[in-house]
Formats: structure tokens, C-alpha cells, sequence
């Protein structure tokens, strides 16, 4: 209350009843004199050094001026408009006006603030405490420095070494080395996702006995040159930024030639591409040549248009949340912060400020969720196929033109009609049947052949007649750049004699000589295994052109023009080895793929409380800036070019991020538990390392190698160096003081055990029954239907022939349950997953007792121990424990199981092996 | 004890009776979380309260666990009818309706969710005065109509949202994006259930199939899979429960009996591992739910006064057989299933003709198909629940993602999505009967009282399940997720 008046008092006395124009006309306002005794008696006691509300405060020049944890600057010099101080004061809306739970302030003390601001809004420098600076305490954030190697008497390396360290200050030892065949079990599921075979067991023991350390390395190095290693470390990085083959949401509709970049990242970990380098493609894959990893961009869920809804408010949303789900893959996987915790406000722990959110968002304004011909590198066997056949096209064009002078093209997505140039201000189509929808109508000139003159940003206007077009199908959408199913269409219901028809009026004369046009070309690009589609275009319509809108002349008519060819068979005979052509071309020419499609960039800006309907200031496309992340770009830089500068300072070697993100996601995979057990989140709100000195050598050792035979950035290199640890060889067997000491193995005392994932179930079954089929890469195999636009997918057949492949090939249909294994933790990809969740359910043991695979895998795996011991039940049966356990019964065991072999047959011991708690674990 | 322990094997019992074991030397949690090396609490950041979360067994992660405070529910009906039923033509009574009837007022946008908008229609069903409150309920739902007086009614509901699939999502799992834990999985993964012999969480999906959001509705999200809802129905039983036909009952018990043995051996390599112990009582919780769920799901023994009540015959295909789906919900909830979720409506592709409450044309048609599916089989499983005096204990919600239009699309005849204002229903333990709560406008088109948020409507459910919805949390890249994301006021006033 006294100080409420106080300020009254003091801010009539020095500015009595100024209206702002008065003071700026008459006197400068003193921000100490004036305003800040304001601020003080109503804004203190929220944001002060009390309680520092939305994490701002009056009293401090660094955020009274730059704003809070909205990231809005309160105060923009010279803009009342654009200044938030002056927006919440001046709020109607009582529950975000401040005052909160007060009356507004008086107008004369709004106005002095106001004038304040248009003069500038000076603040002495030394207002407040300290400014802050751009440093943090966040220890993820800091330089990596590697650290000495400490002294352990022993230790077999130097990743042991630290561990060691820590485990004799716990009063703890590394246990004993695995015995072998728990060895080769643990290494090879680890490198290739399936178990070893009962030969290379034998082989590996026979070996062990010579020399197990020349045995084991020999291992490593086989396993990590298999083709099978790619397979199951692409798993995990697929797990992280939750990649699948499905939009996600209502219609959940296939994403066509997906799987490349599934491909893409397989051969990556295959061919060791340095880690660096994986991630510069991936960000910027077009700018290197290697389209197809700008997959990763896309690889999140994203809600199609048709199901947004025509509100504009909506669209933008959407296209907001997309951008996030972009941010959210980066961030999980590459940078291991929760950027997306930014996009409303300042990140509450990290030092992320919502800037930084809109400027990374703005690196990737120019990627769309949707497909494109994916960039080839130079001398690539496709891209030169692709210039021959495009060559015979232009050759046949040629002809074409020279003979014909009109003709269509049917590239299944999209018609194209080509005629001799002409000048035309309008352009009007007329459709002889009824039944029209069109997406999009293109018309090109000569001039620029490239360059669509249709396109409703230049200017071009679409009409048609009154009340002909469908309410859902206005006439502009023909010509708006939006593909799918936000089209133009006719109302079906027209009365007889009159046809369908439109009209594009540009806004100066042009020169015109093609039009293409679809009914959805979006999804003839971007889906399949649709019953409700057919990639069909209109062919018959009637194009006629004029220059003032009333004397038409035609230059394209389908009738006439099919007449004009069955009375002319040398045109015909053009028009049908060109169509050949073309369909040549669309056969072995470049395939559409969804791994993002590229737009024109807008110009960003942060969206106050994380609201599209909210820009506030613009930003430049930009990394962290407490990370340096200034890349040089600005709103415009090209689209490419802004994500190869991101791509640049991400992997910078200096980075603090990159690399300790990636060792420690390495160790998440063979331990099981990474160093730091939050492998998406190094901020505050994660965990801390257990071995901050470890985790940092290794960071450094995998940017700036000093081990023997290790390559900078080699994600391979760096798995060998810890598989070939004392940590890594030992046994998982529990005892008592470890248990006592460390029951979670944080330590590693031992190596601990694991479940086993649903892949390796799936794939180790298959190997055992010996149908594995080990192709690599190609198109998905498939277990789902092929479906209604709006329906759900079903699972129609997830266990026959062709199903017999490694699971990282089973479409990975987004939050589709595939009736076995989702049950055990298979992500269902909506969400990123830098760790899968084990859990234990009663539906995993009756999905691996009772499903189709499981029965019929069971009766493979027998007939196949008998084929190999057909007279023999004993030695049948062993042979069982051999291709599911990679080792022979003992005795009890094979008493046990013969009993049942012999009563109920073989496929019961096998049924039983695959559920064993032995198979699905880890050893 | 536990009521699936008694029949356990030696292993089984051996293990899940060293629980304690488990959870002192920190085993438990390996598998199920990281609580304790999360270096921060961020909850505790926007509301100053710190997480709670439950400690998982992995041997047993469906152990019944402890509400946060004593619940005034202890199980839940959750009805969801998808596509938006129009609250101005069931529950929410708008004279002005009748009044603007035909015209367009000013406010009316020109452009909502499907396209361009028309004029005011009143509603294609009569309103009367139902039972002692005289709640004005119109004839679409007759039969629910009778039990207006029982019912909460939250006529202030908005959503973020004006799409179905998101809305779905937002509904059921707080968020509009994919991946999300469902309300269901949150309740199972807080509290466990009282009988593990059937899955804690249902989810019976309409005939038709399942709903836009697919699995997301009652799926587990980032929660570990023990958490999902498992989905049946009286037509379909959980995929793989049943003994394959190959396969005799004696092999099949041949082959339990082996796997069992080997997984004893094996468990002496790792004595003390709850992992392994998870998976063999898993086994034996299988062969229980082999028999439990048939039970269950056999309706035959039903009374024909039952049947009839519920109306199995006599109406459409589609009501018999969601009738029969309304009587398996019943007898879920007498066997102490936590979290039952029954759906009305599918994908509008799953089924020919009429799918769910989605009217953009001809409302007058397709609400009326919808209602005769649901409404006799509805208000019959409310009744019965109350007769047999299992709504002491449980809390029936009645739901939709949205609300639709006080006018109609434009030359159309059927109302557009709504997600300012709409009206959901909750009846049973913890909630006072013959209240409407929240106002819309006088036309229905926005809230205009003491609006409802998804979020608050979810806080107010799990208060009622006793749990407090700013603690109960689940670690995930980076963030302690809720349900109520970090929102969400419970609804005081309408708790008894």
C-alpha cells in the first residue's frame, strides 16, 4: 500500500497528467526518476529479487530491457507497438494484463512509459546487477578437455583405467572374463542383432583356447565387418528420431520410397562413414550429393493437410508443429538438448532461450514434410541413366514439335499438354464431363521454361464461373502451389449442357506453350498401397487463350486433336514412342521419395507463448547462440545453403555436444546404460555422468583419435575400442557385493545382463528355423493391407514367406500394433525414443507362445533339426538347443526335452526354446 | 494377498515374494526408470510439487499400488464416441436456436474446419424436461434422456483443436501430437489393478474397428508396454490368447511345463535377477488370463432380461453387437478391471455407411444411426452398473473430442466440428449427480461459464482416481511428462 502510493505521489509530482505526445515534445523522461518508480510499486514484488515471475525482472537492465522467459524484449526502442512492457499493460484481457489481479494502471503512467520507450528507452548501463553473460554452468555445454588417464595398475586400457578408478573407490573389482560362448553370444547380437550359430561358437571356442585375445579381437573385427552390423546399430539411431514409413495421425497414409533413407543410414554404419560427415548429409544431404539422407528432416509424424482443416489459424499451427517435430529430432538425437522445451518460452533449465528455438527452426523454413527427386552425386551410374533417358525425351520432344505441334505427355501424377507459343492474358480450360477435381494447374512459357507462370503468387488470378465450383473446392486452389487434396472441384450436381470450366488471368500478356495439370500429384508422390487412389489425371479438356478476356482462340482441343492422329498415323506412331519414352523414364528415371521436400523459406520469427498467431521480432537462421551458433546466415540465405552452415557449426570438432552425445548413445548400446543415462538430454533436467572423465576422453578420442588404427568421427572405430575393454569381456554373473554395493551395474562390476529386443527375437527365430533371408535394404517387406484413404491399417499377414526377413525391413507403420512384437517395446515411433522402455507383460509370452510366426517358426526350427538327424530323436533334439541356443544340452536338459520330443513331437521343445528366459536375454 | 499368487508355481511365488528384495537393492527400477539419477525434478519447477512416481516391480509391474490420496473412484468407464457429437442437439438446450433459426447473426466466421459456414439451425431434435431436475434433454437419446437426473454434465468444454484425429489424441492422451501415453496406460502405470488375471487396462473397440487415432488412444506412448491398453471386444478376443488349434492342450501344457523347468535352470546362473523373474511369472499369468479372459468375454450365461435390456436384439447389427460389447464392459468392471474404454464409433472407413458421430451432412440421418446404436445399450450399461452397486467404486465418463456447430455448412446440412464449447458427462463414484456445470453461449458456439479445459478435465479424472495430476510423472527425454502436460485445475465443484 505505501509504496503504491509512494510512486503515485512521486509520479504525479514530476510528470503531472503528460499525455506522451507532451513529453516527447516538452522534456525527456528520466528512466530513473520516472519510470523505474513505477515499475518499482508494481511490478516488484513479482519480478524482483523475491520471486522473478516468468524469469524477469524490473530491477535488473539485462531483462528489463531483453525480457524474461517469454523471450520477448519488453522493450523495443522507439516501437510501443512491438515493445511487450507496453502490450501487457495495455492488455483487455484480464487474466494477461499486468498488473495481475490489479487494476490496470493509470493512462498517465502508461503514457510515461510510452514516451519513455518512443525515446529510446535508455536504462543506465549500470542499472541492476551485472548483465548476465553468455556463458553457463551446464558441464555439457563446456569445452571437451581429455583428461589424463588415470593410474590403474592393470587396467587393460585406457577406457579400463577410468572405470577401474571408480570401481576400487567403491570398494569394487571388475568380475572375471566371460567364459566364451557367453562371450560370443554378447558380442554378436550387440554388433549384428542375431545370435551366433553353433559353428561359430565351436569356431570362437577353439580359437579362445589358442589365444582368447587374439580370439576375441579376431571376432570384433569379423562382426564388425559383417553387413548384418549396419542393420542393427541403423535400428537405433531409427529408434531416436522415431523414423517410420507412415505419416502418423488420421490417415496414417504410407510415406512412397521412404525406406531409402533407412537404406541410407544402414550403409552409413556399414561403410563407417565418419560421424561428422553422417550428420552433415543428413542435415543437408542435397548440398553433398546424398539426397536421400535429408530423410532424417522428415522423419517425425506430421498431420497432411486434408486433416488440418481450411481455418487459416490451423495451417499455420500445423506448419509450426512441424518445424518443431524437425527441432525435436535434431535436438534428441544430434545435440542432445530438449530444444523443443523453447518453443513457448525460455527453456526453464537450459540455457536455450526461445531466440535460439526460432532461429534453429528457421535453418530448416525451408523443408516441407513431402517427397522429391533426391539429389545424386556426380558420376553416379543412376544420374547418368537418368541424362540418357532425359536426352531421347528432349530428342523426341523435338520431333514432336517439328511434326506435330501439340501433344500430351502421361506422367501418372500429372498430365502434361504441350502446344506452339502463344501470347495469352487469360487462359481458360473447359472440361466436357462433369466428374473434374484438380489439385493444380501449371502453365509454363518459353521464356523461362521452368518458371510456373500460374502459380497464385505471381500475381495469377483463378475463376470460375458463379456457383460452379464445390464449396470444398474453390476456385483457387488450382493455382495456390498447394498440392493433394486441396483442389478445385465442380459441384457434381450442374445442370445439363453446362461444362465445367476455368480461367488463370495473369497480370501481364505471356508467352505460353505447356500446362500441366493432376488431380494429386501429392499423393502419386508422396504415397501408395491406397485401394481409393488412382494416379489419374484429366486428359480431354479444351484450352483457349485471349488478351482482353473476350475474343478466345483455341490452341489445344483433345477431340479434334485425338481425330487429327487417327487420321495421321506417322503422329500417331510419335505420340506412342513417346509415351514410351516418358514411361521409360518414370520406370528407371529418378523415383520421387519422401525424404522432404523443399520450399521457398519464409522469413522467421519467434511466436510469443509458442503461438503462430503471435510473431514477434524476425531471426536469422542460427544455431545456439551460447554455443557460438551464429552461422552467418540471414532470412535470405538459400535453403540449402542455411542447413549446410547449421550442418558446419554442428560438427564443428569443438562442438561440446556432438561428439559426447554420440560416445555416450555408443555405450547406451553395448552397456545398456549410457554414462549419462539421458541419452537425449544432456541439459539440467538430465542426468548427470556417472564417469564425467570417461565420457570425455572418449568424446575427445572420437574427434581427435590417439589409439592405434582409430579414425576421427569413426562411430566403428569407437565400438571396437570399448568391446575391446576388460569392461566389456567380463562376466555378467551377480554376487553379493556387487549386488551390496551397486545392484544397477552402474559401476560395472560386471557386464549387465539385458532383455534382448523384439528384433533380435524375431530375427534369431528365423535364424534358427534357417529361413532368414539376409537381402539387404529394398523396398519394406509388408504385413498390412492396402487400405481406404481414411482407415486404419491392418495387419493382414505377419508371419508368411515373405515376411522372412531382418524386422529393420518390416514397414514401420506409425502406432500400428503388429500383433507380436509391439508388445515388447517396439516403439511406436510418435515420439523420439533415445532409449526403448523393458517391460515384462503377459501379452509378450502368449504373442511368443500362440502367434501364427511363433508356431510356425517352431515347426520350421524342428523340421529342421530333423532333417539334419533324421533317425535320430536325441541327437535331433540336441541340435535344437543348438540353432536356438547357440549351444549343446546337458544331460538333464536333453532328458528332459526328449521325454516331451518323443511323446509330442519336436516342434513342442522347439516352441519351448524360443520362450526360454535364455533366448531373450543378453548374457 | 494377491489374488493371482495362490496358484503360482514354486519359482513364481518364491519370486514375487522377495518384492521387497527387489526393491531394496534398487533392482526394480533398473528396468522401469531412472528416478533416482535424474539430476532435477522439473515438475517442481511449474507447480513446486515434486514427481511422484509409482515404484514398478518389474516382476510384477500390475501389483495394485497406492493412490496418492485416498480416491473417491477406484475404477473407470471411459465412453468414447468418436467424430463429435453435437452437443446442441443432445444435452446442451439453446432456444436461441429457434429464434436465429435460418439466419446468420453477426460473429459467425466465414470459414471453419471444413470450409465456408451457413445459417443458424435450431435443433433437429425436440427438447424436453427430464425427471426431477427437469434437465432439458432432447429425444436423439431417449433412454439417457431417463437418467438425466444421475449425471454431471460439463457443458464448458473446449479443446485445442477442431480435427478429429488430434483431437482423439488430445482427449485421451493430453496432447495433440502422436506418441503420447494414454489416460488409461497413465492410471494402470499409477495404480496397478486388483486383478492381474485379466489386463489391467481394456480397451473394446467399436464393431466397426478402431477409431481415427488408432492405438494412440489407449496406447502406452512412451510408458513401458506393460501400460497399454490390451483391446478385445465381445466379438474379438486379444490376438494370441488361445492355444493354437494345432496345438493339443496336453502338448500345450508339455510345453509350459518345459519352458518353466529351463527357465529354473537358467535362473540359477542369475539368482537374484528380477528380470528373469518378470518373465516367468509372466508366463503363469498368461495361462491364467488364457482362461480369465474367455470367461469374461462369454456373455451366454446372461439372463434374457439382461439382453433385452440392453437391447442385443431388436435394433440394427451394429447395436446388437455394441450392446454386447456394453455388456463385456459390465462385467469388466464387476471382475475389478482398472480402466475399461468403450468405444462408439470407428474410422470412417472401417464399416459401410455411418461410422461415428461425424455429421457434416445430413445430420438429421447420421446422428440419428449413431444414436440408435448407442443410446438403449448406454443407458442400460449405466443402469445396471448403478443396480448392482458398482458405481460406488466407479466412475463412468461419457465423451467426445468436440462439439459441433450451432449452423449449418454452408448450402449443407449437417454442422461443422466445434472446439469452443461442448458437453461430456461423467456419472458414479466421486462426482454429484444432477449437476450442469460450464455454460455455453446462448447459441452454443462458445463457452461463455467457467470454461473446462481437456486438461482440466483430465486433472479432474485422475483426482477422482486419487491421484494428483501435477505429481504423477513419467522421465522422458528430458522432461517429466503428465498427462496435463503443465496445466490442468481440477474441477472442485462438481466432486462430491
Amino acid at each position: 500500500m505505501n509504496l503504491l502510493s509512494r510512486s503515485l505521489v512521486a509520479a504525479l509530482c514530476t510528470v503531472p497528467a503528460l499525455s506522451a505526445v507532451e513529453i516527447s515534445e516538452e522534456g525527456k523522461v528520466d528512466f530513473l526518476q520516472d519510470v523505474y518508480p513505477i515499475l518499482e510499486a508494481n511490478c516488484l514484488s513479482c519480478h524482483g529479487p523475491d520471486d522473478a515471475s516468468g524469469e524477469f525482472r524490473v530491477d535488473k537492465r539485462d531483462t528489463l530491457l531483453q525480457g524474461g522467459g517469454s523471450g520477448i524484449p519488453t522493450v523495443v526502442p522507439g516501437d510501443t507497438f512491438d515493445s511487450y512492457m507496453v502490450e501487457v499493460l495495455r492488455e483487455e484481457d484480464y487474466e494477461y494484463r499486468m498488473p495481475q489481479e490489479a487494476d490496470p494502471l493509470p493512462e498517465h503512467e502508461i503514457a510515461i512509459i510510452e514516451a519513455w520507450i518512443m525515446q529510446g528507452g535508455e536504462v543506465p548501463e549500470d542499472f541492476g546487477e551485472d548483465a548476465a553473460s553468455n556463458t553457463t554452468d551446464l558441464w555439457s555445454m563446456q569445452p571437451v578437455v581429455r583428461p589424463e588417464t588415470p593410474e590403474a595398475p592393470g587396467a587393460a586400457t585406457a577406457i579400463d583405467a577410468f572405470l577401474q578408478k571408480e570401481l576400487t573407490a567403491n570398494g569394487l573389482a571388475f568380475s572375471e572374463r566371460a567364459n566364451p560362448v557367453d562371450l560370443i553370444k554378447r558380442t554378436t547380437i550387440l554388433l549384428t542383432g542375431l545370435r551366433p550359430t553353433a559353428d561359430e561358437v565351436d569356431a570362437f571356442l577353439e580359437a579362445s583356447a589358442q589365444d582368447p585375445d587374439a580370439a576375441y579381437e579376431a571376432l570384433v573385427d569379423r562382426l564388425l565387418a559383417s553387413p548384418h552390423f549396419g542393420e542393427r546399430w541403423a535400428q537405433h539411431w531409427l529408434d531416436v528420431i522415431r523414423w517410420a514409413e507412415t505419416n502418423g495421425s488420421e490417415a496414417n497414409l504410407y510415406r512412397k520410397n521412404a525406406w531409402k533413407y533407412r537404406d541410407y543410414v544402414i550403409n552409413a554404419f556399414n561403410e563407417d562413414l565418419p560421424y561428422d560427415q553422417f550428420l552433415r548429409e543428413q542435415l543437408a544431404g542435397d548440398q553433398y550429393g546424398v539426397g536421400v539422407a535429408t530423410g532424417f528432416l522428415v522423419a517425425g509424424p506430421h498431420v497432411p493437410a486434408a486433416t488440418v482443416g481450411a481455418e487459416p489459424s490451423a495451417i499455420r499451427q500445423a506448419r509450426a508443429d512441424r518445424l518443431d517435430e524437425i527441432a525435436q529430432g535434431i535436438g534428441a538425437s544430434m545435440l542432445g538438448v530438449t530444444v523443443s522445451c523453447a518453443r513457448c518460452h525460455n527453456h526453464k533449465f537450459d540455457p536455450i532461450s526461445i531466440k535460439d528455438y526460432y532461429s534453429m527452426t528457421a535453418v530448416f523454413e525451408g523443408i516441407e514434410f513431402g517427397s522429391r527427386y533426391p539429389e545424386l552425386p556426380e558420376g553416379h551410374p543412376d544420374r547418368q541413366r537418368h541424362a540418357e533417358l532425359e536426352s531421347e525425351l528432349a530428342a523426341m520432344r523435338a520431333i514432336l514439335s517439328d511434326e506435330v505441334g501439340t501433344w500430351q505427355e502421361d506422367w501418372q501424377g500429372w498430365n502434361e499438354t504441350f502446344f506452339q507459343p502463344v501470347t495469352a492474358k487469360h487462359v481458360r480450360l473447359t472440361f466436357p464431363r462433369k466428374n473434374v477435381s484438380i489439385d493444380e494447374l501449371e502453365i509454363y512459357g518459353p521464356v523461362d521454361p521452368e518458371l510456373n507462370l500460374a502459380l497464385d503468387k505471381r500475381g495469377t488470378v483463378a475463376t470460375a464461373p458463379e456457383g460452379l465450383s464445390h464449396g470444398r473446392g474453390p476456385a483457387h486452389h488450382i493455382n495456390n502451389g498447394e498440392t493433394g487434396t486441396m483442389n478445385w472441384r465442380p459441384r457434381k450436381d450442374l445442370e445439363d449442357g453446362i461444362k465445367p470450366s476455368i480461367t488463370l488471368t495473369f497480370t501481364e500478356p505471356q508467352s505460353i506453350n505447356r500446362l500441366n495439370l493432376s488431380t494429386n500429384r501429392q499423393y502419386f508422390l508422396e504415397t501408395d498401397y491406397l485401394s481409393t487412389y488412382e494416379p489419374k489425371s484429366p486428359q480431354t479438356f479444351i484450352v483457349e487463350v485471349s488478351t482482353d478476356g473476350e475474343t478466345w482462340t483455341e490452341v489445344v482441343s483433345n477431340p479434334i486433336w485425338d481425330q487429327h492422329l487417327a487420321n495421321n498415323p506417322s503422329a500417331a506412331e510419335f505420340q506412342t514412342q513417346l509415351q514410351a519414352t516418358v514411361d521409360r523414364v518414370l520406370d528407371e528415371g529418378p523415383q520421387a521419395s519422401f525424404v522432404g521436400l523443399f520450399i521457398e523459406p519464409e522469413v522467421a520469427r519467434v511466436f510469443h507463448r509458442g503461438s503462430p498467431e503471435n510473431p514477434k521480432g524476425e531471426v536469422p537462421p542460427a544455431g545456439l547462440a551460447i554455443l557460438d551458433g551464429d552461422i552467418g546466415a540471414d532470412s535470405s540465405t538459400p535453403n540449402g545453403e542455411r542447413r549446410r552452415l547449421f550442418a558446419e557449426w554442428l560438427t564443428e570438432p569443438s562442438h561440446p555436444l556432438t561428439s559426447r552425445v554420440m560416445v555416450n548413445r555408443i555405450w547406451h548400446h553395448i552397456f545398456g546404460m549410457g554414462i549419462v543415462p539421458t541419452p537425449g538430454d544432456f541439459g539440467f533436467a538430465g542426468a548427470l555422468p556417472s564417469h564425467p572423465e570417461l565420457l570425455d576422453w572418449m568424446a575427445a578420442e572420437f574427434v581427435d583419435p590417439t589409439q592405434p588404427g582409430m579414425n576421427a568421427w569413426s562411430v566403428k572405430g569407437m565400438i571396437r575400442q570399448i568391446l575391446l575393454t576388460d569392461a566389456f569381456q567380463q562376466s555378467s554373473a551377480p554376487h553379493e557385493v556387487g549386488m551390496a554395493k551397486d545392484a544397477g551395474s552402474m559401476y560395472l562390476w560386471r557386464f549387465p545382463p539385458r532383455r534382448i529386443e523384439a528384433e533380435v527375437i524375431r530375427d534369431s527365430i528365423l535364424q534358427a528355423s534357417g529361413k532368414l533371408d539376409r537381402t539387404l535394404g529394398g523396398e519394406s517387406y509388408r504385413i498390412h493391407n492396402v487400405k481406404k484413404t481414411y482407415a486404419q491399417w491392418e495387419v493382414v499377414d505377419n508371419h508368411s514367406e515373405h515376411t522372412w526377413r531382418r524386422m529393420i525391413y518390416q514397414e514401420r507403420m506409425r502406432r500400428v500394433d503388429d500383433q507380436i512384437f509391439t508388445a515388447f517395446d517396439f516403439p511406436d515411433c510418435g515420439q523420439v525414443r533415445a532409449k526403448r522402455p523393458v517391460s515384462t507383460t503377459p501379452l509378450q509370452a502368449l504373442n511368443l507362445m500362440n502367434s501364427p510366426f511363433a508356431v510356425e517358426q517352431a515347426g520350421l526350427i524342428a523340421d529342421r533339426a530333423i532333417a539334419e538327424h533324421p533317425d535320430d530323436v536325441s541327437a535331433a533334439t540336441a541340435r535344437l538347443f543348438e540353432l536356438v541356443l547357440s549351444r549343446s544340452p546337458d544331460a538333464a536338459e536333453l532328458d528332459a526335452c526328449l521325454d516331451i520330443a518323443e511323446s509330442a513331437g519336436l516342434e513342442v521343445v522347439s516352441r519351448s526354446l524360443i520362450n526360454t528366459n535364455e533366448f531373450a536375454f543378453l548374457p | 494377498m494377491n489374488p493371482s499368487e495362490e496358484n503360482l508355481s514354486y519359482h513364481g511365488r518364491r519370486l514375487l515374494s522377495r518384492r521387497d528384495f527387489f526393491s531394496q537393492t534398487g533392482l526394480a527400477m533398473g528396468a522401469l526408470g531412472l528416478s533416482n539419477l535424474i539430476a532435477s525434478d522439473d515438475p517442481a519447477a511449474f507447480t513446486g510439487k515434486t514427481p511422484i512416481r509409482p515404484t514398478i516391480d518389474p516382476a510384477d509391474p500390475y501389483a495394485p499400488r497406492g493412490a496418492h490420496f485416498e480416491p473417491a473412484a477406484k475404477q473407470v468407464l471411459m465412453i468414447y464416441l468418436p467424430g463429435a457429437v453435437s452437443h446442441v442437439d443432445t444435452f446442451d438446450y439453446k432456444p436461441d436456436l429457434y429464434k436465429y433459426h435460418g439466419q446468420k447473426p453477426p460473429g459467425i466466421p466465414e470459414v471453419t474446419f471444413e470450409g465456408p459456414t451457413g445459417n443458424i439451425a435450431k435443433p433437429f431434435w425436440d427438447f424436453k424436461p427430464r425427471g426431477q431436475t427437469g434437465k432439458m434433454v432432447s429425444d436423439l437419446i431417449p433412454n439417457l434422456a431417463e437418467q438425466a437426473d444421475d449425471f454431471t454434465f460439463f457443458h464448458s468444454l473446449t479443446t485445442d483443436t477442431s480435427a478429429h484425429p488430434q483431437g482423439e489424441n488430445f482427449f485421451n492422451t493430453g496432447f495433440t501430437m502422436e506418441g503420447f501415453p494414454s489416460f488409461g496406460a497413465w492410471v494402470t502405470y499409477a495404480l496397478g489393478t486388483e486383478n492381474e488375471e485379466l489386463p489391467a487396462f481394456v480397451a473394446i473397440n467399436d464393431p466397426r474397428g478402431l477409431a481415427r487415432s488408432g492405438k494412440n488412444n489407449f496406447g502406452n506412448g512412451f510408458l513401458p508396454a506393460a501400460f497399454q491398453g490390451t483391446d478385445f471386444s465381445a466379438k474379438n478376443p486379444p490376438s494370441n490368447l488361445a492355444r493354437p488349434s494345432s496345438i493339443t492342450a496336453d502338448h500345450d501344457a508339455q510345453a509350459v511345463d518345459l519352458l518353466q523347468r529351463l527357465n529354473a535352470k537358467h535362473l540359477e546362473r542369475f539368482p537374484e535377477d528380477a528380470d528373469l523373474a518378470a518373465r516367468i511369472a509372466s508366463y503363469e499369468l498368461a495361462g491364467k488370463m488364457q482362461t480369465s479372459v474367455p470367461d469374461v468375454m462369454n456373455i451366454k450365461g446372461e439372463p434374457d432380461f439382461i439382453l433385452k435390456e440392453y437391447g442385443v436384439e431388436g435394433g440394427s447389427e451394429l447395436k446388437g453387437e455394441y450392446a454386447k460389447n456394453c455388456i463385456l464392459a459390465r462385467r469388466l468392471i464387476e471382475k475389478g478391471v482398472r480402466v475399461v474404454q468403450l468405444f462408439n464409433g470407428s474410422d470412417p472407413s472401417g464399416g459401410n455407411g455411418i461410422t461415428n458421430w461425424d455429421s457434416h451432412s445430413n445430420i438429421l440421418k447420421t446422428h440419428a444411426m449413431q444414436a440408435e446404436i448407442m443410446d438403449q445399450p448406454t443407458a442400460a450399461l449405466i443402469r445396471d452398473l448403478r443396480r448392482r452397486g458398482l458405481l460406488e467404486d466407479t466412475l463412468v465418463v461419457w465423451c467426445t473430442e468436440f462439439g459441433r456447430m450451432p449452423f449449418l455448412q454452408a448450402n449443407g446440412t449437417g454442422r461443422d466440428h466445434n472446439p469452443d464449447a461442448f458437453t461430456c458427462f461423467m456419472t458414479g463414484a466421486g462426482v454429484k449427480p444432477g449437476v450442469s456445470y460450464g455454460k455455453s453461449d446462448d447459441f452454443g458456439f462458445k463457452t461463455a461459464d467457467k470454461p473446462v479445459t481437456i486438461y482440466d478435465f483430465n486433472a479432474t479424472l485422475l483426482h477422482l482416481m486419487g491421484l494428483d495430476h501435477e505429481r504423477l510423472s513419467f522421465y522422458h527425454n528430458g522432461i517429466e511428462r503428465r498427462l496435463t502436460h503443465v496445466h490442468g485445475h481440477v474441477v472442485g465443484d462438481v466432486l462430491t
